[in-house]
Parts: C-alpha cells; structure tokens; sequence
C-alpha cells in the first residue's frame, strides 16, 4: 500500500466527467503553467496557505501563530474588516523568505487561517473516504475523478486508488495533463472509465515555453490511449495570446480526428481570472491576468472545431 | 427545457398593484365580531361561533373589483387584512401605535379604525380566548417551570393563535356542493329529534343547528356576491366587462350550493370555501391541501372541449394564485418574526400520486406552478410531492420554478412521508392521499384533524434549553437581566462538571426531555380542552370526512383521522454540543467539564483558546464522521420518542415534527453560549441541519450527516434547507444534477427539502440595495417570503447557511 498527497477533495463536481462527482486532487506537476487556477497543486512539497479571510486578527487569538515560528517569519500584516461584526481587526503576512513551510504556526491557527496544504492518505484510506459519497454517484451515474497537478507524477498511487474504486464498482475518470511516462498511463488502463486529456498547444516549442515542458510525449500518449480504445475527453484551456488563434485551433482540431472514435467530446474551457487571489495564499507573487474570451470569442471556437465533426462543449 | 410562458397584460397590472399594495387593517370582521359578541353574551361556544360566522356572512362587504374574474374578500379593501379580537387581543392595543412603523410587516391602520379598536378594546381583553386560556392551565406550570425556555408557555396571554394547521375536504365542495350537504345534515337534524335526545346527543343536536347554520351561511354569502356583480352589469359601461359580470353572478348563483361545471367554477369555489375558513379562523396554517387534484380534471375536460384555451386556463390559475397571495396573517410583531414577509401559511400540494398509486400530475399541477415562477409570487407556498414515478417533466418544471423563486416549491418525498403516516395508523390508500398542512407537516387530505400546528406560538420544543438544564442541575441560566437565572425548572440531575461520562450527559438530557415533552402534551391538552369548548370549527366540520357522520365538530374528534403535532427546534445545535462535550472533555480530554462549564457561563469570555479550538479543530456534526454524528440520531430519538408517547384529547398520539420557521433565530436570542461553539444569543441550528457553517465538507457529507436519524418517525414533518451557489446549478444539465442530489437524498430517507439557488453575495448585495432585489424570493424557513421584507436577523441566518457550490 502506498501513501500519496492531496491538496484537496471535492464533492459535488459537476464538470469533471459524468453525472455528479467527487474529483480528488493530487499534489505536484511537472508543468508550470501561467493561467494555472490552483497554483498550490504546483509543488510536491507541503505548504503553508494563507487566507485572509479567516483571520479572526492577532488580538483575537493573541498571536499564536506569531509566537509559534521558530523562523520569526510572521510580521503585522494588513487591517481587515471582519464580515461577521465589521470590526477592523489586524491580521498578519508571512515572510515568504524566512518562512521553511515547517507548520508551526498552521498548528496553531484554530481558525484555519493559517493551514498546510497537502494531506497524506494511503491508496486504502483514500477509496474508503471517497466510498463515502457512493449513495450520490449512484442516482446521477458519477463517479470519482482523480485530477491534480498532474496524478500520473504519483502513478504507483493513483493506480492503487483507481483499481480500489474500480473494484467497488465506481465510474472512475483520470484528469491528466498526459505529460508522463507510457507506462505510467498503462498501468491506469484496467481501471480507468474515462481520460479527462488536457491539450495546451499544438507547437511543442510554444508549449515548452510558456508551461515548461514540450508536447510530444503528451500527443504520443494520447495516441496510444486511443489505439488501446480508452474514451477521451479532451480539454482545452482557451488562454488568451496564447493557443486561441485559428491556426493552434484548427490543428488541434485535426489532431481529435486523427484520434477517432476514442474522443467523445472536446471540452474548452474559457481562461478565468478566480484563480488569481489562490497565488496570494502560498506566496506574495501575483500571476499575470488576462483578460477572458468573450462569449463570442468562445463561441466562434466551438463552431470552428466543430466543423471538423467534433462534439464541442464550453466549460 | 421549461420555460415560463408571457403574462397577460391584465395579469400584470394585479401584480403590479399587489405588489405596490402595503397591507391595511381592515374593520370590517373586527367591528362585526366585536358587535355579535358584546350582544350575545349569552351563548355558549357551538352556538356563539356558529351564529358569529353566520353573521360574518350575511353582513362581511362582498365588493368586486373591476380586474376580478375570481372573488372574494377579508374587508372592504384590496388586500385587506382582519383581525381576530376573540382568539387573542392584547398585542392588538400593545401596537397599535405602532402597526404602519413595525420592523416587521408593517400594516397600514385608519385614525378612526384606531379609534374604533380603542374604544372596544377592553372588551376583548377580558373576552378573547387568551384570557381563558390564562385560567385553565395548572398553576403548578406558572409556579414550578415558568422561565424553563423549553416550552414558551408564559405568565399571561399564551395563546397568540387558535387551533389552526388544517385542511378542508375541498373535493366535497366542488364535486357535490354543499347544498347537498346541507340536505344531509337537516336529514340528520331530523332524524335525531324524530328518535329523541339519548345521552351526550344534546350536543350532537347543538353540532347538527350549528352546521345548518354555517353551510346555509356560505352559500347565501356567495349569492350576496352573485348580486353585486349583476348590480354592476347593470351600471357596466363596458360590454366586454358587463359579459365578464354576467357570467360571474351566474357562477356565483350555482357554485358553493351546487357541484362546479368548469375549471373557472372550480377555482372560485375553492377560494369562497378557503374564505369561508378563514372568516371563522385566523390564517394558521389552514391549508388548501391538494389543489391540482380538486381542479384539474374541469382545467383538463375544458381546455378538451375548447371551453377555455390552455392561455386562458393559465391566465385564470394566475387570477386565483394572485387572490391567496393577497390574504396576509396578521400577528403581533414577535410571532411575527417567526414567519415574516406577509405570509399566510395556505400551503398548496401538488403532484404526488392517487389513492391507487399511480401518478396524479395533470395539466393544474403545471399551470399552478408556472403562476408561482412567472409571477415571482412567495405566497401561497407550494409543496411538490414527488415519486419514483414522477413524470421528468414535472421534476424539470419544479426545480425550474425553484430557480427563479427560492424554494417555491418546496419538494416531499411520498414514501417517507407515507411511512410516517402509517406509523400514525392510517391505511396505505389515505396515506397515498397526503398534503403537507402549514409549513411542512404531512397529513390525508380531506379527512384528518391534523392540527400540526399546536396552539400557534407553542408548537415548538426548544431542544438547546433542554440541554442547558441538563449540564445545570435543571436551570435554565439565561435572564433578561443581568444576573443569570438560578431557579430550577427541569429535573435536578447535577452539573457538567459533577458528570464523570458521557454516559451521564445523556442520562440528563433524556431526563430533560422525558420531563418537558410530558408538560408540552399536558399543556397543550389544556389548551385544546378549552378550545373545544369556546371555539369550534363548524365550517371546516361541514366537509371534514367523518364529523357529519359521527355528529362531532372536529374539535372535538369528529374528523376520520386525529392527529396533534409538535416541532423541535435545535436538532444540530444539540447534536453537536454532545458531540463536542464527549470530544473536548471525555475523549479527547481537551478541557475538564468544569472548563467548558465556565466558558459556557462566561459566553467563552475568557476562554477564548477554548472557543476556537472547539470551532477549527474540532470534527463536528455535519461531515459525515460518524463520531460526531451519532449524537443526532439520539437527540432526534429522544425528543420523538418523548413527544409521542403523549396524547391527544382526541385519543390520537402526538407526533414528533422538526420546522423551525425562524424560532431557531428567535430563540437563539433567548439561549446561552451552547458547547458546539455557539455564543450566547446567536441563532440556533435551522431545521435538521447542521449548525450554520460548520459542515464544512460540501453537501454530499452533510446530506449523509443529516440523513443519520430515521425521519419517517417525524410523522408532523421534517425541514431542510439548501442553498446552492447558482453557478452550481447553471442549465440544463445543473437541473439533472440538482434533480440527482435530491434523489439520493430522498431515497436516503429524506422527507423534505427546500432550495435556494442564490449567493450569500447576491443577498448581502440586495441587504444594500433592497430596490434593485424587490422581487428576490427566498425560502426561509416552511415558507418563502421576498428577501427585503424579512428582518436583518433572519436575513443574516440565511446568509450564513452554507452554501453549497462546485
């Protein structure tokens, strides 16, 4: 049995496969990419997340977190106004410099202000916990979906948990950005009902320059999975400046026929901006914001591959 | 995908005038009751309502509007609103200052009514039922357990409410009329006096004269409205309306009497009956039952032989839905607050199946809907009652119409809440044939003397009180004052931190809960003794299965079926304050009980480390770990199986039910610090779910939680709110899943559940801008209300419900 780590799991999703699902996502990618909306589900490593929100102010809890690091890592942050009795209360900032992600002070955060993000679970105790929502999978034909960061980076893992749940009877989907080695991807073949497969562009050069790893590997693997006749969703995240123009649209496109009856529907996903306020949680770096795609702009796209014979879906 | 057809014009304008309407008080009922009464001293109960009523229709204002098709009226005014000076009057001239400025539902009220109500005021105070009531309950209440906070039984003026929480027989009304039940009890009149007076039939006799009195009252009230149309065909400049009149006075001349011909006899014969109801009886909870199943086989029949287009049809349904909305329940400003937004409890079921089994969905269940969503009305609520046969079209139609008007309908699940109705003893065929009275209580439609409502403001057992006297030698410690009550009212069982185990924690609160639910059945039994005898129901008995027959008012047992119901209030509060004394002091042995004794007398000041330990690190109930939610299970066993050992006046045992309305708001200001984390004042746990906010698992674990307790043994009804972020929910495919989430939930052994599809960002928007959200509708508690009319409190306590999102 093995271990492996989580940033979070949620109930209730409902754009991760079918019906309705619980989506558990592993901890640490190999790619970087800019637009990432869950930029704690980068590093392999434990980290301390910050939010705000939680804050009950210093005086509330009279700086437990403050006298609990060893590093002197946590300084007066900013005033805030706290939405239950809109008082101004005085929260704290952590010096990203100092701070060794050691959990001192999240240990001490009762509001939960202050947390570690990454959890570890065995393979068993991670079926028996996703078990628990089975009632809900059964009346709307869900499932599990295992997502990340990239969850093959843990493949010993994840194989064990999609084989536990394939063995309770559970619709299971792999949410993978496919950058990993064949083997890995083989071994989740048995146990896996669905590949949610992510395309980010069709240029292995751009690709390696704006998310840090190159494309061939991730296309190989897609077509081997489709030769084996695993069922594909392909997602595509629509990033402004990026992968939106017609020619990347268009060759994508082509590279879904070449596919064939594997690819059940093409999803794009509009870029979004919500993720933008999770980097403030584990460092002080603010990514770059771009403006989102427009409804037409969207639109335009679907009609686009869709005129290859593809099933297109937004969102 | 469902979608809401246009409104008509004329449609429209009644909506724009309902809702730019602010309720008045209207003398009409008060000044005739008041008049009848101060002549007729001399009558005693049966005869004194039966002759009050009789009045009431022979003299109440008949007006009719220039926009009506549909008639009816509580007064001279649109959307007027009665008093009730004989069930209880004092808060009457406590605000009568202050009716059109109240922070909850304000009414607007004339000088010279006001002069009116000042005038005979003092007759009321010592004539109403509230003044009687004061006198029948046992001192040993007043002396040993006042101030207890379990029961709301008070020193002076209990009894802010009648007997209400009741549905009619309205099948009898359309499909026979009631000319023939008049036949019927003149036959039995006869008969009685032909074979003598034997026994008890005295009384027998005074039922039979009141009956006659009543039913030969309400068809005579209709034709009163029959003449006021033809006098105003007659002077009726425009053809068009003139035709409208015409047909209207020949309605008027035959329904109510005579059996309905058409789905437009149809509806106007169920809102004169439901009128009739509400003349005698203040709007609690009377119920209009299965309105789809009276109407819509004369909607279906008329719209075949082209008698009406199915516009036509749905613009009528608009008509009488808009009729209910404008009756409001007007209550003194306290109670008020338990059921705030104008509401007037006429709930409406939908749906469900027939006596037979099979699904009962017609072309009325969907056009009553599509009136609710498309005029955004709160009021009257609707209850969907779902099955695994229910068509996919109606599902898609109820939570379309949910969407766009929060928790309109509310859904029940037909085998849960038939299971409990049997568990009361009644035969599967009745049970099939169930709707859900006042806020969400099952019972058979038509035939059962449910009375879920107890006597109005004490329907409700306040389980977080009853914990506190368990872990405090049975005091209550909360005051109004400054210092913290000392006096005993529950069983002395010891202190928290007298308590070696959990063991004796449950042992205490049991002890608590035996002992209060014992005094609720007693005093409320007291309540109902006296209102037998000064308040019978004579009009609700005409058409009641079984009081004809048995020659009994319903209040006195008459009805086929009895029952008598009860909710409790704070299910997750106390669930999780026994989770976490069990956590905190005996497992985990994060504090003594002396600790989290003190912090809970001090309101946590002081122990503050304590406090927010308990609210971050501890596991609570709600997150589907059974640790911590086996508690529920026993919290919702121990009330249910204390309240229903008691027993009616009318031989039926009580029942257990869980709705709060907005009491856990109310009452939370009356409760000290509780141990899940609470603090003093703070409102207390909605319906039976967790505590606001602490199920922190997303709703596939909060559903589990909840589901931990066997909810067919809440035969009076079980609540349960959810409210869902709207981006959780978008489209098409967002109905299915929602549709999956209350399926799983249902087959679980759900019974209710009422939905809000709205952002707590979107309400603390409409709390700043109130204009911009004037039509924002939400499901407060067993009903909806529109969001900006309800007071901050209870604003408040919907925001901070969880909000279920992806």
């Amino acid at each position: 049995m093995t271990t492996g780590r989580l940033y979070d799991i949620q109930g209730f999703s409902v754009q991760d496969g079918p019906g309705i699902r619980t989506t558990a996502f592993l901890k640490g990618c190999p790619l970087r990419c800019p637009w990432c909306h869950s930029p704690e589900s980068q590093a392999f490593a434990r980290q301390l997340s910050w939010m705000s929100m939680r804050c009950l102010g210093r005086e509330a809890c009279r700086d437990r977190c403050v006298n609990a690091c060893p590093k002197g890592a946590i300084e007066e942050g900013p005033l805030k106004t706290d939405v239950a009795t809109g008082e101004q209360v005085r929260t704290i900032h952590v010096k990203r410099d100092l701070c060794d992600n050691c959990g001192a002070c999240a240990d001490k955060c009762y509001a939960e202000a202050l947390t570690m993000c990454g959890r570890d679970y065995t393979s068993e105790e991670l079926v028996s916990r996703l078990l628990q929502d089975k009632n809900f999978f059964d009346t709307s034909g869900g499932g599990v979906t295992i997502s990340g960061g990239e969850p093959l980076s843990q493949a010993d893992f994840t194989v064990e948990v999609l084989r536990g749940l394939k063995e309770a009877g559970i619709h299971t989907a792999l949410d993978t950005t496919g950058f990993a080695p064949w083997e890995a991807l083989e071994r989740t073949m048995p146990w896996v009902d669905l590949y949610l497969y992510d395309l980010k562009h069709m240029d292995s050069a751009k690709h390696k320059a704006t998310v840090g790893v190159p494309n061939e590997i991730i296309h190989e693997n897609a077509r081997k999975l489709s030769e084996h006749g695993k069922a594909l969703q392909i997602r595509i995240p629509v990033i402004p400046r990026f992968n939106e123009d017609e020619e990347n649209i268009r060759a994508t496109a082509e590279f879904c026929v070449e596919l064939g009856d594997a690819v059940q529907v093409v999803q794009l996903l509009p870029y979004h901006n919500m993720g933008v306020m999770k980097y403030l949680r584990i460092s002080d770096l603010k990514p770059l914001e771009a403006v989102p795609p427009s409804d037409e702009k969207m639109e335009q796209l679907k009609n686009l591959m869709a005129s290859y014979g593809l099933k297109v879906t937004i969102h | 995908m469902y979608q809401n057809a246009p409104i008509s014009q004329r449609v429209q304008e009644i909506r724009a005038m309902y809702r730019a309407k602010k309720p008045r008080i209207d003398l009409a009922r008060y000044k005739l009751v008041t008049e009848f009464y101060m002549a007729n001293p001399q009558l005693p109960g049966v005869l004194k309502r039966s002759r009050n009523l009789r009045n009431l229709f022979e003299k109440m204002p008949t007006p009719v509007r220039d926009h009506e098709l549909i008639v009816g009226h509580l007064g001279e005014e649109f959307r007027a609103s009665a008093i009730y000076p004989e069930h209880s009057f004092q808060w009457v001239l406590d605000e009568l200052d202050v009716f059109p400025t109240r922070g909850v539902d304000p009414y607007d009220l004339n000088p010279e009514d006001k002069e009116y109500i000042l005038k005979t005021g003092d007759f009321w105070i010592k004539n109403a039922t509230c003044a009687a009531i004061d006198e029948v309950f046992p001192e040993e209440y007043y002396r040993d357990l006042l101030g207890n906070g379990v029961l709301n039984f008070t020193a002076k003026n209990n009894s802010g409410s009648p007997i209400g929480h009741y549905c009619g027989n309205y099948w009898t009304v359309v499909d026979r009329g009631l000319g023939s039940v008049l036949e019927e009890i003149r036959a039995k009149k006869a008969a009685l006096l032909e074979k003598g007076l034997q026994g008890d039939e005295g009384q027998t006799l005074q039922f039979y004269r009141a009956e006659e009195l009543v039913v030969e009252g309400i068809i005579l009230y209709t034709k009163r409205y029959a003449a006021e149309c033809l006098r105003q065909a007659e002077t009726c400049k425009s053809e068009q309306r003139k035709a409208e009149l015409l047909d209207m006075a020949d309605r008027l001349n035959r329904v109510i009497d005579k059996p309905c011909q058409s789905y437009h006899d149809a509806l106007q014969a169920c809102f004169l009956y439901q009128l009739g109801l509400l003349m005698d009886s203040q709007p609690h909870g009377i119920s209009y039952g299965r309105l789809d199943q009276y109407v819509g086989k004369y909607a279906e029949a008329d719209i075949a032989s082209g008698v009406l287009t199915r516009e036509q049809a749905q613009e009528l349904t608009d008509m009488f839905i808009l009729k209910v909305a404008e009756i409001n329940k007007l209550w003194s400003e306290g109670a008020t607050r338990t059921g705030p937004g104008y509401t007037s409890g006429q709930l409406i079921t939908l749906g469900g199946v027939d006596r037979e089994g099979n699904d009962a969905t017609n072309v009325a269940t969907y056009m009553i809907m599509q009136s609710s969503a498309r005029l955004k009305l709160h009021n009257p609520p609707l209850a969907l009652r779902l099955h695994e046969g229910t068509p996919a079209e109606l599902w898609e139609a109820g939570i379309e119409t949910t969407k766009q008007v929060g928790g309109v309908p509310c859904f029940e699940w037909d085998k849960v809440a038939m299971e409990a109705l049997m568990r009361r003893g009644i035969p599967l065929e009745d049970a099939r044939n169930y709707c859900l009275i006042g806020c969400v209580e099952p019972c058979v439609c038509g035939c059962d003397f449910a009375n879920s409502g107890g006597d109005g403001n004490n329907a409700y057992t306040i389980l977080p009180a009853a914990l506190w006297c368990a872990i405090n030698n049975g005091i209550n410690p909360f005051s109004f004052g400054p210092q913290k009550n000392t006096k005993a009212t529950g069983p002395q069982c010891g202190y928290l931190y007298e308590m070696k185990s959990m063991d004796e924690v449950l042992a205490a609160y049991k002890a608590q809960m035996d002992f209060f639910t014992k005094w609720q059945v007693s005093m409320v039994n007291c309540y109902e003794y006296l209102y037998a005898m000064m308040n019978p129901l004579p009009l609700l008995s005409a058409t009641m299965t079984g009081c004809i027959e048995s020659g009994k008012d319903v209040m006195w047992g008459g009805a086929k079926y009895n029952g008598a119901g009860n909710s409790s209030i704070g299910h997750g509060t106390v669930a999780d304050s026994l989770n976490i004394i069990d956590q905190v002091c005996f497992r985990d042995k994060i504090a003594t009980t002396r600790e989290l004794y003190d912090a809970l007398m001090n309101n946590w000041e002081g122990y503050e480390d304590l406090h927010q330990y308990i609210l971050g690190r501890c596991s609570h109930f709600g997150n589907n770990d059974p640790e911590a939610d086996k508690y529920l299970k026993f919290v919702a066993d121990t009330y249910s199986e204390g309240i229903t050992r008691g027993i009616s006046p009318r031989g039926c045992h009580w029942t257990a039910g869980c709705w709060p309305v907005t009491l856990n708001v109310v009452m939370g200001m009356f409760c000290d610090a509780t141990p899940d984390g609470r603090k003093s004042g703070a409102p207390l746990s909605d319906g039976i779910s967790p505590v606001q906010g602490m199920d922190k698992n997303g709703p596939f674990a909060t559903i589990n939680s909840i589901l931990k307790f066997d909810q067919a043994n809440y035969a009076n009804g079980t609540l349960c709110n959810m409210k869902f972020h709207p981006t959780a929910l978008q489209g098409e495919e967002g109905d299915k899943k929602l549709r999956a989430v209350m399926e799983t939930y249902f087959r679980g052994g759900g019974m209710e559940l009422q939905i809000n599809v709205v952002s707590a960002k979107m309400l603390r928007e409409a709390q700043e801008r109130p204009k911009d959200y004037e039509d924002l509708v939400v499901r407060i508690a067993g009903f909806s209300a529109y969001f900006v009319e309800v007071y901050k409190e209870a604003q408040d306590d919907l925001i901070r419900r969880t909000e279920m999102s992806v």
